[in-house]
């Protein structure tokens, strides 16, 4: 025979401690009086008793940070339009003033004799592409990072013969992140960033380095003129200490191109 | 000196204090991240809902309601941007998968840490409604009152999906061999 709905209704109020002294007298009298019941009672409070026992887990101690630097902070008095954002304040061109904001940017921090007339060629199919959320799939290698000093995500993904770097980054104070690249066929080829401040690049042969403070969302574009297998190391510093690192393996045969 | 509540702290935040605001993240940022973590059984995920859902809060600080509590407005967004989050990445289906083949059989004695990750895993094998109110209830601690609250939802039916979310997971449980 079936428990009594009454009754069922009393014994979840009860396993929710959410029961008056009268109803529980009724449902002590019930309990007594009704194996099925009683059974009933026992077995939802094991369950009530396994779910409070899941553990309390703590936050990953950094994202207090990342969220504070997530924010934006008071209210400044807005800049005068100069010229370059006028030039961009179409809408439609507001990334690729962002992008070209970086790329004069990096013109203006890189020295390399790689740049001169190769860097630059043709970023106009990647405008948009900081803004966006960098999409997960298999052609996207990401490496999550969760250190005290620095946190986010980087990610590699190529696009003809470009390789970009996705910077998702927050850090609690300067952050030196040293790129290198073995094969000689790869070239630093751009440089772009949300904020118009903040990160800072300089690159030379089969290598780059970029500093962050704070919260940053960057991407690099580096030439894969070879189309080769190519390995990026990366090494994440604080100081003179490296607290984090990782490689990123670009397969030409896993790219499907 | 007595600690803020949380009514006193939104007032500051929408003055612009971030302090405040601080004060709320720290007292919030753990329950927010736990509802993330079992909606999504992911900690990754978890941690980015955890993100979005403070600068959300922080964004709409002027949408806040002061009739409700805090608490309840910080709980229905980490819900729905968890709810969110699983049908922008399907991850929930491969998660059925996932848990549809970890079933050892009836006849496997469950020790705590099985009955844990078993319990875990049948959490993710409800609908994301049931999922939620188990969450209000047995791990942020809700009151019915307060579950119907964040939901938007009358107390009865607060008692009858938790009712049927209870029975579910038994169900779950059992076909998983740990019940």
């Amino acid at each position: 025979m079936a428990v009594d709905s009454k009754i069922v209704e009393l014994i979840n109020a009860d396993i929710d401690g959410e029961i008056s002294p009268a109803d529980k007298q009724e449902l002590e009298a019930a309990l007594a009086a009704d194996p099925e019941a009683q059974a009933m009672h026992a077995e939802l409070s094991g369950l009530s008793r396994a779910l409070h026992e899941l553990p309390d887990l703590d936050p990953p101690p950094h994202l207090k940070h990342a969220i504070m630097a997530s924010v934006p902070g008071p209210q400044k008095e807005p800049a005068r339009e100069g010229w370059l954002q006028s030039l961009f304040a179409a809408p439609a061109l507001r990334y690729a003033g962002m992008f070209a904001a970086g790329a004069l940017l990096t013109l203006s921090l890189v020295s390399s004799d790689q740049l001169s007339d190769r860097a630059f060629t043709d970023v106009t199919g990647l405008v948009g592409t900081i803004s966006s959320e960098v999409p997960e799939g298999p052609d996207v290698q990401t490496a999550r990072i969760d250190r005290p000093e620095v946190a986010g995500r980087v990610s590699l993904r190529s696009s003809g013969p470009l390789l970009i770097v996705d910077f998702d980054l927050v850090s609690s104070g300067p952050v030196d992140i040293e790129a290198s690249y073995s094969d000689q066929t790869v070239w630093f080829n751009g440089f772009a960033q949300l904020e118009s401040t903040g990160a800072s690049v300089s690159a030379e042969a089969g290598r780059f380095t970029m500093q962050i403070d704070g919260k940053r969302r960057s991407a690099v574009f580096l030439h894969n003129a070879g189309d080769r297998d190519v390995a990026i190391n990366l090494q994440f510093k604080s100081g003179d200490a490296v607290v984090y690192d990782t490689e990123f393996s670009y397969a030409q045969d896993a790219s499907g191109r | 000196m007595n600690k803020p509540d949380d009514k006193e702290l939104m007032e500051r935040c929408s003055k612009g204090d971030r302090q405040a605001f601080e004060t709320l993240l720290v007292r919030y940022e753990k329950p927010v991240y736990n509802a993330a973590y079992r909606m999504l059984h992911n900690a990754d995920d978890a941690r980015d809902v955890t993100q979005t859902v403070f600068l959300k809060v922080y964004e709409n600080l002027d949408q806040y309601d002061p009739a409700h509590r805090f608490f309840s407005w910080v709980y229905r967004i980490a819900l729905n941007e968890s709810i969110n989050w699983l049908k922008k990445s399907s991850r929930q289906e491969a998660l059925v998968h996932e848990t549809a083949d970890q079933g050892d059989g009836p006849d496997v004695m469950a020790n705590d840490e099985q009955l844990g990750e078993g319990m875990e895993a049948a959490l993710m094998r409800i609908s994301e409604d049931y999922r939620a109110v188990i969450i209000l209830k047995h791990v942020l601690g809700c009151s019915y009152i307060e579950i119907s609250e964040v939901l938007d939802i009358p107390e009865k039916k607060v008692k009858s999906r938790l009712y049927t979310a209870r029975q579910l997971l038994q169900e779950r449980l059992t076909q998983q061999g740990l019940h």
